[in-house]
């Protein structure tokens, strides 16, 4: 099974068994919110249970709107370039047939060199004209080979489960570390494709090399820690010299992962075994890992989710800041 | 945040020069000509087509230092600005932040690209890819 796979595989495990153990709790600790909200007795154990209805709250309601987010910004982009659409040309419907990916394509008439794999169903691969323009007929294929993995995995389909999964599981940060790692990997496993079919790494490199940015001054040499490739470097790697992206979480989300976890089965099952009210101590803990754990991946995903991802102009592209150089 | 997305939606639309102002591509067509001028320079090559007011001019060149696009230098009293760019760079950079501004506008979109991140790519990675490009590896 490929890399990617894996991943996604790793990260639905991940995913559903949270979702379970957070659902039994939810199902323990209801009827106790309940008996709070209408005007019953406020011992501990039912201030807790409220605590973590709130929690449970706010993750269905990011799950959703991280899920609304991605479909309206997809459909938006999409509006957007396709009212630019063109005919395809008889040399790239010659490609795309040959690779059985007929009526698949869609090309929009823009200067910027792109292609992307997009919908969910029935998912379709858009290139620009700008992107055809640059690439001979063997770069081309390569595109396509690599876009024709993303088609057939459904991958567009992929990463909003795996972000909805993200957001809603908040307090199990690790599920987000797992997506970013997903997310370089479904590259390297389409590349890989691509790489296989085409019996050599040369087009696909140079498709790659056509239509990167311009330079950026910053010189960090190959041998930097793998976290802080950007995709496109991770794949030049892989394409370079195999070197695969490891697997690496952080410590502190794994910690606060499991300690959340583990604290929310603690909160599920003594609960639901003693339903008298619990002690003071055997509360304070699990609630507390519970709630670090939801403050600390509550502050990532509604940046997330609620804010747009603008890391890239704030550090590089303001349109005139200051000269750099 | 907000003004930058809004000015990248309107150069989406109106393409390379929409980040300037009618006056300011005036003023910029100008400096790339001349290469460099100063403030008076500017108003009399536009008294021609375009009389507009000493103060005017001042305050879109000034602008267009405080965005970066000018570079200037002392000269007794006066200012002499010069473009900070080429007309061929202003035009790269631009395009350069639009095709970043493509997937950070949109935000979350659900899409598994080719070209995908659009992100850094420092120099060893550059000459690496552009070796294997042009091997039979």
């Amino acid at each position: 099974m490929r890399t990617a796979d894996r991943a996604f595989g790793l990260l639905v495990l991940l995913a559903l068994g949270s979702s379970a153990l957070l659902i039994t709790l939810l199902a323990a600790l209801l009827p106790r919110g309940f008996a709070v909200v209408t005007g019953g007795t406020a011992d501990i154990a039912s201030v807790v249970a409220v605590l973590v209805l709130i929690l449970a709250t706010f993750g269905v309601t990011l799950g959703l709107a991280s899920l609304f987010r991605q479909l309206l910004a997809t459909l938006s982009l999409i509006r957007t370039l396709l009212s630019r659409r063109v005919t395809v040309s008889r040399r790239v419907g010659d490609v795309a047939a040959r690779l059985e990916l007929a009526g698949r394509i869609d090309v929009v008439r823009d200067p910027r060199p792109f292609s992307f794999c997009y919908w969910f169903r029935r998912p379709r691969i858009c290139l620009s004209t700008g992107l055809i323009r640059r690439l001979d007929d063997a770069e081309l294929r390569a595109v396509l080979l690599h876009e024709r993995y993303h088609l057939r995995q459904r991958d567009p389909l992929r990463l909003v489960i795996a972000r909805y999964f993200a957001a809603g599981l908040y307090v199990v940060p690790v599920v987000e570390e797992l997506v970013e790692y997903y997310t370089v990997q479904k590259e390297v496993a389409a590349d890989q494709a691509a790489v296989r079919a085409m019996g050599g790494v040369r087009e696909l490199a140079s498709a790659l090399f056509k239509v990167l940015p311009d330079a950026d001054d910053v010189d960090l040499g190959l041998l930097v820690p793998v976290g802080s490739l950007s995709v496109t470097e991770a794949r030049i790697e892989q394409l370079v010299d195999g070197r695969a992206v490891p697997l690496a979480l952080s410590r502190a989300s794994v910690a606060l992962s499991g300690g959340a976890l583990a604290a929310a089965a603690v909160l599920a099952f003594a609960d639901g075994l003693h339903p008298a009210p619990l002690t003071l101590p055997a509360l304070l803990g699990p609630a507390s890992l519970l709630l670090a754990a939801a403050a600390s991946g509550a502050a990532h995903q509604v940046r997330l989710v609620v804010l747009r991802p603008s890391h890239s102009y704030e550090s590089t592209s303001l349109p005139f800041g200051p000269r750099t150089r | 945040m907000p003004d930058d997305v809004r000015r990248l939606k309107r150069a989406r639309r109106d393409g390379p020069n929409a980040f300037l102002g009618p006056l300011e591509t005036a003023v910029m067509d100008r400096l790339w000509k001349r290469k460099q001028a100063t403030v008076r320079d500017v108003v009399d090559d536009l008294a021609k087509s375009r009389p507009l007011a000493y103060t005017t001019v001042m305050t879109i060149m000034t602008r267009l230092h405080a965005k970066g696009l000018l570079v200037r230098d002392r000269d007794g009293k006066t200012y002499v600005y010069r473009p900070a760019f080429t007309r061929d760079e202003h035009r790269a950079r631009l395009s350069q932040d639009l095709v970043r501004g493509l997937v950070d506008e949109f935000g979350d979109v659900a899409l598994a690209q080719f070209t995908a991140e659009l992100d850094s790519v420092d120099a060893s990675h550059r000459a690496a890819l552009r070796r294997i490009a042009g091997s039979d590896k």
